[in-house]
């Protein structure tokens, strides 16, 4: 092999890797950029939630209720099967065995980086531009992946029928397909409050407020600006939108 | 030397008979599915904290299967090893038909399979459950043009096709780790988790292949070289260790890193995990057959080797049972000051307890293989007429040199 034919069988094999093994890397890192963040940070509607833990009452269901009346989330009485798009739990510090429990709230998180549309085959579960992360119900195959790579297991599968429908203006729950919170993306989109806000306004605790982050003078920028937050595993990079005052 | 290949006569009582089970025993896999369709996957033991399942550790164990059949066969393709053409068509067919029940347990395992439609009408190219399905058919396809130019004897193409086959199926194992690996879970998410699935998918499935090889041969009466079972073995032998070397280092980072040192406590100590781990995995599944085949008496007896090949069987659909269920069962921390006391739901350590529904599935899924695989032996030459490393006795006039030929 003389100097030419080495150096064009080097180009060959550089040439080759960059396509073979480069630029599947590039089109990973550009894809796996969250779309939603950048058209929210062109100026549109951008959905979070703040959670005042401190207005929350230890044993008042009014907000999981709601949700699941309007929602139509099935309750079958067994743990395993039951659908919480919401869920009421209570908490204590680890390690103070006699310290008193404390009211906690667990949804989805609609994060700006949602593990879960990264996950889905069928791009059933999307993130629309305002961020609320959804599931497509008449493209779902029902694989559970999304459940899977749901880090705050706030994906839940139908894993049985629905018996009950409650509110006939919502899709009845059928069996295969997974529900999460949709921030009541129906009731945002005529400009009404999410059921669990409503019902929590309604028994009087205001710990809940839905409403658009990048509009300074929303309540929700508001509790955000002028109280400490926190939202849940920060440190795996999905950027949820649900904050917590008093976690 | 030359190597004629026949179908097999397939006419006897035995063979009507093996069929007849085997088809006895789709039937209730056939009822639960439909079962399941109707009602719903409550049938099974998954959960919400348990969403996947057997039928996905089965598809995973499918997917690894097949690849050491794919490299048996390929030992001749690429690398010229004349003494394993015998098995390289038995081989690419059975990897052939190990992705076919790959890919049947997930579908069996869908809880929408109506909308099966939408996963070619809307491909998401992040998702590694899009890109690998994608694989695994374009990997059935390569297998059958494979096949096909082996039962043709276009021994040029054979060439190129078992290099194409063998590069694909790298492609299909470390997707298949990637599954797992590259999900935010705390036992999941490991970018050693495609590299280990091809060593595992290597040991398993060339433990497989020499049980196979061994059943076809002595139960159709055909000459068997035991030089080339041993050979095998010694093979396998290797693969094991490094399936044990990949499990070594991922637990001892586990256990390392504070972060994931809990989790790793789990995964290696916690109930179930423990005893498929320590005794499933790593006593019988990768220590004893190890011993058995590197021991210089027991590694040329193809008495042990079939033990040692038997037990690498089952250990790895425990390490795909370790892949796939404690990442689930484990709960994920979310926080790092806060203990959940009090849920309408499982937050804590949940257990996953198999249905017979989903038993009747994997045994359905995998009576099919073998019956689509007997059916294969007789309609097509598959098997060799005998497979000898060394001249026949007759030519040389005395006996092999590896002592009494082979029953």
């Amino acid at each position: 092999m003389d100097r030419r034919e080495f150096f064009e069988a080097a180009g060959i094999l550089l040439g080759g890797t960059a396509c073979a093994y480069g630029l599947p890397l590039v089109a990973v890192s550009q894809l796996t950029a969250g779309t939603a963040e950048e058209e929210s940070a062109a100026g549109g509607r951008r959905w979070g939630m703040v959670i005042d833990l401190r207005s929350c009452r230890l044993n008042c269901q009014a907000c999981t209720e709601a949700c699941r009346r309007e929602n139509n989330a099935a309750l079958h009485g067994d743990p395993r099967w039951d659908v919480h798009l919401i869920r009421k739990v209570q908490v204590r510090r680890k390690g103070a065995a006699d310290a008193a429990l404390k009211p906690l709230l667990l949804l989805c998180n609609q994060c700006d980086r949602p593990p879960c549309v990264q996950a889905c085959p069928v791009q059933a579960t999307f993130q629309r531009p305002d961020g609320i992360v959804l599931v497509d119900q008449h493209r779902c195959i029902g694989c559970r992946y999304c459940m899977i790579a749901c880090p705050y297991n706030a994906r839940h599968y139908n894993y049985k029928e629905n018996p009950e429908w409650p509110n006939k203006d919502q899709p009845r729950s059928v069996h295969g397909v997974p529900q999460s919170c949709t921030l009541c993306v129906h009731r945002l989109d005529q400009g009404r409050k999410p059921a669990c806000v409503e019902a929590c306004e309604r028994v009087g605790a205001k710990a809940l407020a839905v409403g658009d982050l990048n509009d300074p003078q929303s309540e929700v920028s508001r509790l955000i600006a002028t109280h400490p937050v926190r939202v849940i595993r920060e440190d795996l990079g999905t950027k949820p939108k649900v904050y917590y005052i008093g976690l | 030397m030359e190597y004629r290949f026949e179908t097999i006569e397939g006419r006897s009582p035995g063979f009507y008979g093996l069929l007849a089970v085997l088809v006895l025993l789709i039937l209730p896999g056939v009822v639960s599915t439909y079962l399941m369709y109707r009602h719903g996957i409550y049938l099974s033991g998954m959960t919400n904290r348990v969403p996947w399942g057997l039928q996905i550790i089965m598809a995973v164990y499918y997917i690894g299967l097949s690849a050491g059949s794919l490299v048996i066969s390929s030992l001749y393709g690429i690398f010229g090893r004349a003494e394993y053409k015998p098995f390289a068509r038995i081989a690419a067919y059975l990897a052939l038909l190990l992705l076919i029940g790959a890919l049947l347990s997930i579908l069996t395992d869908l809880g929408r399979l109506g909308n099966l439609q939408s996963s070619f009408s809307h491909f998401n190219f992040l998702s590694m459950l899009s890109i690998n399905p994608f694989l695994y058919n374009m990997y059935i396809v390569i297998c059958a043009v494979y096949l096909w130019a082996m039962l043709k004897e276009h021994d040029l193409w054979v060439r190129r096709l078992a290099l194409v086959a063998v590069l694909w199926a790298i492609l299909v194992h470390s997707g298949t780790g990637a599954i797992f690996g590259f999900v935010p879970r705390e036992l999941y998410q490991s970018p050693l988790l495609p590299p280990s699935f091809i060593a595992a998918a290597l040991s398993s499935g060339t433990a497989l292949m020499i049980l196979v090889i061994l059943a076809l041969f002595r139960l159709t009466g055909r000459a068997l070289d035991d030089l080339l079972v041993i050979k095998l073995g010694g093979l396998l032998g290797v693969f094991v260790i490094v399936v044990m070397y990949f499990l070594f280092v991922e637990n001892a980072y586990r256990l390392y890193m504070a972060e994931s040192r809990e989790a790793g406590y789990f995964f290696l100590f916690g109930g179930i995990n423990a005893v498929l781990f320590w005794g499933g995995l790593i006593g019988l599944g990768s220590i004893v057959p190890a011993v058995l085949l590197f021991h210089p008496q027991t590694g040329r007896s193809i008495r042990w080797i079939v033990v040692a090949s038997a037990l690498v069987v089952a250990g790895v659909l425990c390490e795909r049972y370790l892949i796939v269920i404690p990442g689930e069962t484990h709960p994920p921390e979310l926080f790092r000051d806060w203990e959940i006391i009090r849920s309408p739901w499982q937050e804590g350590v949940v257990h996953y307890v198999i249905s017979y529904h989903e038993v009747f599935q994997a045994i359905g899924v995998a009576a099919l293989v073998a019956f689509l695989f007997i059916l294969g032996l007789k309609w097509m030459p598959l098997a060799p007429t005998e497979a000898r490393v060394s001249p026949r006795p007759a030519e040389l006039g005395e006996g092999s040199p590896d002592g009494a030929p082979a029953a």
